[in-house]
């Protein structure tokens, strides 16, 4: 939208008391709208752009096929900041003068926090793409307008956990985490994972996402005998734990999140950055075949800029609302309109969609807003700069 | 900032405005939908916040990068205890009252310093505070914050509206707030303190406590938006409360206009709405929107709202009589309190580093008297007035009135009854006169918050100003007057303060001769109410003329005491001032007689700063080869003439023009290119380079660098004394021989005219003589010379024609020789009645 | 691990120190400084990013080209953040050149990427034994480095015509005019100075972290505190400040974790600001009345 509509928008709204209503009535052509609250500048910039793509490719196949109800989709995109307050008021223009049917969120936990009691209140579907803190779906709603497809940061911890033990023989795990919501929210988890199999650890050491150096934090967890390392930190950060193992020459195994998943991890991290075991939800592949080939040729073709595998990170990013939005075209074609009441219920209503991440069958059930879960978790490292799974 | 007295004089217009936006607010509230009213919540919580920054910035002259601090400190207190189902209003009180508390405490460290380091510790608290609620989980909820704020309970509106209501009711209050703080004792004790806090500690006013005091409301201001913003969000965490936001707030209230009451709902909507139209730009918006602050910075760098004011706002007038009346003036003024010797000052002495400032000085300055302390530059005049008034603190001796004030605060020195005037006028800019008056009474007090002055305090600002003779409006901002009216008001502005000593530092300095016998009856007037007067004054006329009693000091040192003809004929005072007639120059061998085409020639030269004129209508002529000498008393514009000739500052009349060159509009470097070369008064010398670096920096402008070694060992030659300093850093050099460096680095760049101001001044005898001497000969190597020296005598000693100066005027021109003799030129230095 | 801390603490440290003296440069001729000083540090990053790997230049060829455009960079911010507003009297530069830098950081974020890239040479990418742990080459290369320009710009100051200019610019302003030295010309070239310290940062850094476009903002800030710390009036404060800095900070995280680092850090400063209003190594002025 250009800035004059903007401000000719704004004096509209200004001088609603002195107008009489005009109702213009929606015409068929109309676009349908969705909007995007996510970081889009500033040091998560990227994770923005992994979203945007995943969508962009997602509407052209949905309008190139008709659209949704008749209409072509319209993408509106907001930088929130990584600030809820900005996102809280993104998702209110969005929603109110925008009229969006359904809302994405980005990667920040908080500003889908701050948005989930709008989208409750207001009741307009809102759909996590990435945000991965458990509260955002289980959050006390009686009628509950968030959904996701997203990992839930209890269900990874719990599969980290698990895997260290499968894997490792983990007795005595250390946690290293990035001090950050997603960091805090992760302890936690990790915590009840622990505490259920009635196992310690042997400690939790958070480090700054522009700290040079975790040597100290590391070398506290030797010397408190961690017999692998739990970690959780964004690409840049997680390549620091990594560098700082081979200055300190501590070989140990370690266990992420998805954070590696995020950039070039193997040109952070350097020779070592093969030895961290991370989990996915999706990753593409080069030359391989079906849905994944298809949405890498288009997102080569849309996106010049894209020339390797190298260049579709963090493919979780795209993947995720990817598959959001075909859902969501389901869920909007079964309500039949925009209706947001009627969206929710057209969610429940999906059968089956076979997406980039998994062949989905009722993804959705007013007990269930995660539409994906632990079965669809895979480990995988980085060899030659190529995220591969790990067989095991 | 001049905008604040423009609006506190239009008294309706303010008050209308207010209305007019609480009544646009309230409708907004009720017709704008979620989104809009969201924004216009925002708009007005930013405008709170930018109102109490305001309040540091443009009244008490402070800033803050922290203030999102104050916001988020707020916004967590009424989170939490909203949460724990206490209403609103109280979790509001807490919050004001807590960050009210925390913005004090922070007031501590910050009152102590300034500029950048001021910046430094409010930054630094922002990120004390935003990481202290990441760490401090077990209360704030870490880095996830707190969610699930419950809203407010605000019957039978939607909380939304409510919300946006309460939060256009705290705008306008605070906006109303701030406009009667500002015209208020408090906003006066706070604008003085920010004006020039010298003159403020001499009104009684304590520094640190206004600036306690701006700091603790402005974190006030903050904490109380803060406390709204959470219930309006129903969510926050840490990185609600960004670093940047701290610094949009200080934008804000700088493109707004610091200072202005409008100026911060101005500068809130710049960034709170600016955003907001940019939001379609997804990621291009922060690009865009730093792209749109540049721009708006460029456009307005002292705020929009100011230079709108400046242009529009028409201050009434209102002048004050010309007779005062007396009897409510005679109440104000006389003293009651026991005093009745006066101030004594017994034995006082300061050291400054290694040199004795002032030493064993003793005098009486009994009430209704006028006693003035003399002496040429340098002697030490107003450092005793600085330790009198508490700017100093003397390393020995007493200061009696009431009991021993030595040592003492200047804050505390002035609420005991002393007070006083500047060299340089230190009037509080951005007050208008009346307020400069209205700070004088208030004698440090704060008095309240909110109301203006009350009308007695204005009829007796009026007395006092007819009684100074100023005929201006009381409400012109002090910073528009011209030098005479400064004078006037500051004099009139210490006696606010109803002081029981008047210390007044070179009242007549820029005066004309009518203005000066004007003053000198004002000082008999002030003295006839029983105030101990006492003048440090360079105008010889005048002091004769009004002192009673006189002490002359000398290199710090009392040299005589007593009424004016014993003091006129004492020879040693005569030395002083005029120098030895002892020192005999080497004459030239025979008269000059050279080109008489013009080296420098300066036409009809007037240079003013701002003000009365300084110098006015000046020629003179310096031919190749010639020493030209220009006397006159201390103030009589000869170094402004030499200042203005070197392009330090610009003249604004007249022409200068340097070997057949005009070079008046030019700046100082391309002056010194073109081959002229001032010896500054003070020497001025590079005090960290070594005489050679200091040498050699004079070769600046020259192209050939070679032979300059060369060069340097002929100043040696010259000044054998430097010699053995040739590596030590000059400002380890004694007075007479920093000269010698001054000297030589402006014979270094060959230049075709060389100025020297003031070379002899505070040097020892020896080393005048010393000085002289090499003039002479330079003077006979054929090197064209301009000499500004207070020592008439010693200066005529070696020049070949002089031009005296009086108030700005040449009054005498002519050839040494027969200056030397001639009577009137004493009477220039030491007042008419000396001849 | 102290050892280990100890040696990160002052690498880290003499980077604080050299970015902070880019502080102490345009403020001693100019009373003023680029208040984003952190985007210089990632200009160098990155421009010695795109030189050395995008475009493959042998990277004495690279740093040539960073450096000199960081020094165009700082005559840009003289000319148009600062200049246009200290020429007025008006404080606003320092609000200009955090708008500058904002601007700057989310230009160099739709050039260079969003994507955090290593920049790093193999030649430096080492790691060493050293007194019973083990370092990184670079941690090395960046306090003997900066010793090298702290080194050099004291003789430069001490035995070149060009120092001189500089330190009488400094000591008598007015001076220095009436001598032809255009004060204008040293200001504009004083901030070419104080960005091309942070160009060599960035470049110095860049092997320890990842290069994108707001890396740089809390090194600023930190440099700022140094600065201050210092009293950004004097280079030998500035420098030892620096180091202070880096060491405590290394200390309070080995003792503290760097969680409470910023905390206790900026507390410190405060304190020792409260104490010495004109930072640890900085003199009173004598205020004139």
């Amino acid at each position: 939208m250009s800035l004059k509509q903007k401000i000719r928008r704004w004096l509209i709204a200004l001088c609603a008391p002195l107008m009489v209503s005009l109702a213009a009535s929606p015409q068929a052509a109309e676009p349908l709208k969705v909007g995007l609250v996510a970081a889009l500048s500033g040091q998560s910039a990227k994770s923005g752009e992994a979203i945007t793509r995943g969508l962009t490719i997602a509407i052209d196949e949905i309008n190139a096929s008709g659209g949704i109800l008749g209409r072509q989709v319209e993408l509106l995109r907001r930088d929130d900041e990584s600030n809820p307050n900005k996102g809280l008021l993104a998702a209110r223009e969005l929603v109110q003068q925008e009229k969006v049917a359904v809302l994405f969120g980005g990667l920040d936990t908080p500003v889908s926090l701050a948005i989930v009691p709008l989208a409750n209140r207001m009741k307009f579907p809102f759909m996590g793409v990435w945000a991965a803190g458990t509260p955002i779906t289980r959050n006390g709603a009686d009628e509950n307008y968030v959904f996701r497809v997203s990992a839930v940061d209890e269900l990874v911890d719990e599969a980290l956990v698990q895997y260290g033990i499968d894997r490792f023989d983990m007795e005595k795990p250390g946690m290293i985490l990035i001090n950050n919501p997603w960091g805090e929210s992760n302890e936690l988890g990790f915590r009840k994972a622990l505490e259920a199999r009635d196992m310690e650890w042997a400690g939790i050491e958070r480090f700054e996402s522009n700290d040079t150096d975790v040597v100290p934090q590391l070398s506290r967890l030797r010397d408190q005998g961690a017999d692998a390392l739990l970690m959780v930190a964004n690409v840049s950060p997680s390549a620091q734990v990594v560098k700082s193992l081979d200055r300190m020459g501590w070989e140990v195994p370690i266990i992420s999140h998805w954070g590696p998943a995020g950039g070039r991890f193997s040109e952070l991290a350097g020779k070592n950055a093969d030895k961290v075991h991370f989990i996915q939800t999706f990753t593409f592949s080069e030359g391989g075949t079906g849905k994944g080939a298809e949405v890498l040729k288009s997102l080569k073709a849309k996106f010049p800029e894209i020339q390797t595998l190298a260049d579709v990170t963090p493919a979780v990013g795209i993947a995720n609302a990817y598959d959001a939005m075909h859902l969501t075209a389901l869920a909007i074609e079964n309500a039949g309109n925009t209706n947001g009441a009627a969206i929710r219920q057209g969610y429940y209503d999906i059968d089956s969609y076979s997406g980039l991440i998994k062949d989905y069958s009722s993804p959705f059930s007013p007990q269930q807003h995660d539409a994906v879960g632990p079965e669809d978790y895979v480990f995988t490292h980085f060899v030659d700069g190529r995220i591969v799974p790990l067989e095991f | 900032m001049t905008s604040v007295t423009a609006v506190t004089s239009h008294r309706m217009l303010v008050p209308a405005l207010m209305g007019v936006l609480a009544l646009a607010g309230a409708i907004l509230s009720f017709t704008l939908g979620g989104y809009g009213l969201l924004v216009l919540t925002l708009i007005a919580l930013s405008t709170v916040v930018c109102c109490g920054l305001n309040i540091l910035i443009g009244l008490s002259g402070q800033i803050s990068f922290g203030h999102v601090a104050f916001y988020a400190i707020g916004a967590y207190i009424s989170a939490l205890m909203m949460m724990a189902g206490v209403p609103l209003v109280l979790g509001m009180i807490t919050a004001a009252v807590a960050t009210a508390v925390v913005g004090a405490l922070l007031a501590i460290p910050a009152v102590r310093v300034s500029g950048p380091y001021l910046a430094m510790v409010t930054i630094a608290f922002g990120f004390i505070v935003h990481h202290g609620l990441i760490e401090w989980r077990s209360v704030t909820g870490g880095s996830n914050g707190l969610a699930g704020v419950p809203m407010p309970d605000t019957g039978s509106l939607p909380a939304d509206t409510g919300l946006a209501l309460i939060a256009i009711a705290l705008m306008v209050a605070s906006l109303a707030f701030f406009h009667g703080l500002a015209g208020s004792g408090w906003g006066r004790a706070i604008r003085s303190v920010k004006a020039t806090e010298i003159a403020a500690r001499s009104l009684g006013f304590n520094p640190v406590q206004t600036k306690t005091l701006a700091f603790a409301l402005s974190a006030l201001f903050a904490g109380v938006a803060g406390s709204l913003l959470s219930p309006l969000m129903m969510f926050i965490n840490p990185e609600s409360f960004p670093f940047t936001q701290s610094i949009l707030f200080v934008l804000a209230v700088i493109v707004g206009g610091a200072g202005t009451v409008f100026g911060p709902l101005l500068g809130a909507l710049l960034i709170v709405l600016v955003p907001e139209l940019l939001s379609g730009m997804a990621e291009m918006r922060l690009l865009l929107f730093a792209g749109v602050l540049l721009g708006v910075l460029w456009i307005a760098p002292t705020g929009a709202l100011g230079i709108l004011q400046k242009r529009f706002a028409r201050p009434a007038k209102v002048i004050p009589g010309c007779q005062p009346d007396t009897a409510r003036l005679k109440t104000f003024l006389t003293c009651d309190a026991a005093a009745p010797e006066g101030l004594q000052v017994e034995n006082l002495g300061i050291r400054f580093g290694g040199v004795q400032a002032a030493e064993k000085v003793t005098f009486t300055a009994r009430p209704g008297s006028v006693t003035s302390i003399i002496g040429p530059n340098g002697a030490g005049k107003t450092t005793v007035l600085n330790m009198i008034s508490g700017f100093y603190a003397p390393d020995s001796g007493r200061i009696e009135l009431d009991g021993d004030l030595a040592g003492l605060p200047a804050w505390k020195i002035a609420r005991a009854g002393i007070g006083r005037t500047y060299q340089t006028t230190q009037l509080f800019t951005g007050l208008s006169v009346l307020e400069n008056l209205l700070a004088g009474m208030q004698q440090g007090q704060f008095g309240d918050c909110w109301r203006g002055p009350e009308s007695g305090q204005v009829a007796l600002a009026m007395d006092l100003l007819a009684l100074v003779g100023y005929r201006g409006s009381i409400h012109t901002p002090a910073e528009d007057l011209p030098h005479v009216d400064r004078r006037l008001v500051e004099i009139a502005r210490a006696l606010a303060l109803k002081p029981r000593v008047l210390l007044l530092d070179e009242p007549a300095a820029g005066l004309s001769r009518a203005d000066t016998d004007q003053l000198a009856e004002l000082l008999k007037v002030i003295s006839g109410y029983g105030i101990a007067v006492i003048l440090v004054e360079h105008d010889m006329t005048m002091v004769m003329a009004v002192s009673d009693r006189i002490l002359v000091l000398d290199s710090g040192q009392p040299i005589a005491w007593g009424e004016p003809d014993s003091v006129r004929s004492n020879p040693d005072v005569v030395r002083a001032y005029l120098g030895s007639t002892d020192y005999q120059a080497p004459p030239r061998p025979e008269p000059w007689n050279g080109s008489r085409d013009a080296t420098l020639f300066v036409k009809d030269l007037v240079i003013d700063y701002g003000a009365a004129p300084v110098v006015e209508g000046v020629s003179l002529v310096v031919n190749p080869g010639e020493l030209i000498a220009i006397l006159g008393a201390n103030g009589a514009g000869k170094s402004s003439i030499l200042q203005a000739i070197a392009g330090l500052h610009g003249a604004s009349g007249g022409s200068i023009v340097l070997n057949n060159e005009n070079i008046e509009t030019l700046d100082a470097s391309q002056i010194a290119r073109k081959g002229l070369a001032l010896v500054p008064e003070g020497r001025q010398v590079f005090p960290e380079l070594s005489v050679r670096d200091n040498l050699l920096m004079g070769a600046y402008t020259r192209n050939d660098r070679r032979g300059l070694q060369q060069e340097v060992d002929r100043i040696l030659t010259r000044f054998p004394r430097l010699k053995d300093r040739i590596d030590s850093p000059a400002g380890l050099l004694s007075g007479g021989e920093q000269q010698m460096v001054a000297i030589g680095r402006g014979l270094m760049a060959k230049p075709s005219i060389l100025l020297l101001d003031e070379p002899s001044l505070g040097l020892a005898p020896a080393m005048v003589a010393e000085l002289y001497d090499a003039l002479a000969a330079l003077r006979d190597e054929g090197v064209t010379l301009l000499l500004v020296d207070q020592m008439a005598n010693l200066a005529l000693q070696v020049a070949d024609r002089a031009y005296v100066l009086e108030t700005g005027r040449v009054v005498h021109a002519g050839d040494a020789a027969t200056l030397r003799n001639d009577k009137e030129l004493e009477a220039a230095y030491l007042g008419e009645n000396a001849s | 691990m102290i050892t280990a801390s100890i040696i990160s603490g002052l690498s880290m440290g003499s980077m604080y120190a050299l970015l902070a003296l880019g502080f102490h440069i345009t403020f001693i001729v100019s009373r003023t400084v680029n208040f984003a000083q952190g985007s210089a540090v990632m200009v160098g990053a990155v421009l010695g990013y795109t030189f050395c790997i995008t475009w493959g230049l042998p990277w004495l060829l690279a740093a040539v080209l960073t450096l000199t455009i960081c020094a165009l960079y700082g005559l840009a911010i003289e000319r148009f953040l600062v200049r246009p507003f200290h020429s007025r009297g008006s404080e606003a530069w320092l609000l200009a050149t955090v708008a500058g830098g904002l601007f700057i950081d989310n230009l160099v974020m739709f050039t260079f990427g969003k994507e955090p890239r290593r920049f790093t040479l193999e030649a430096v990418n080492h790691r060493l034994e050293l007194a019973g742990t083990g370092v990184d080459l670079m941690q090395l290369i960046i306090p003997a480095v900066v010793a090298i320009i702290v080194i050099s710009l004291v003789l430069v100051q001490r035995y070149t015509h060009l120092g001189k200019v500089l330190a009488a610019t400094v000591q008598n302003p007015s001076a220095a005019r009436m001598m032809g030295v255009h004060v204008n010309r040293v200001v504009a070239a004083s901030f070419a100075v104080s960005t091309v310290l942070a160009g060599i940062g960035g470049l110095l850094i860049a092997p320890l972290v990842s290069v994108h476009s707001d890396m740089g903002t809390l090194f600023g800030l930190k440099a700022f505190a140094v600065a201050i710390l210092g009293g950004i009036a004097s280079a030998n404060g500035v420098v030892m400040a620096g180091l202070l800095f880096g060491l405590a900070e290394a200390l309070i995280i080995v003792y503290l974790g760097s969680t409470m680092a910023q905390i206790v850090t900026f507390s410190l400063v405060i304190v020792i600001l409260a104490m010495r209003p004109n930072g640890l190594f900085g003199s009173k002025t004598l205020v004139k009345v």
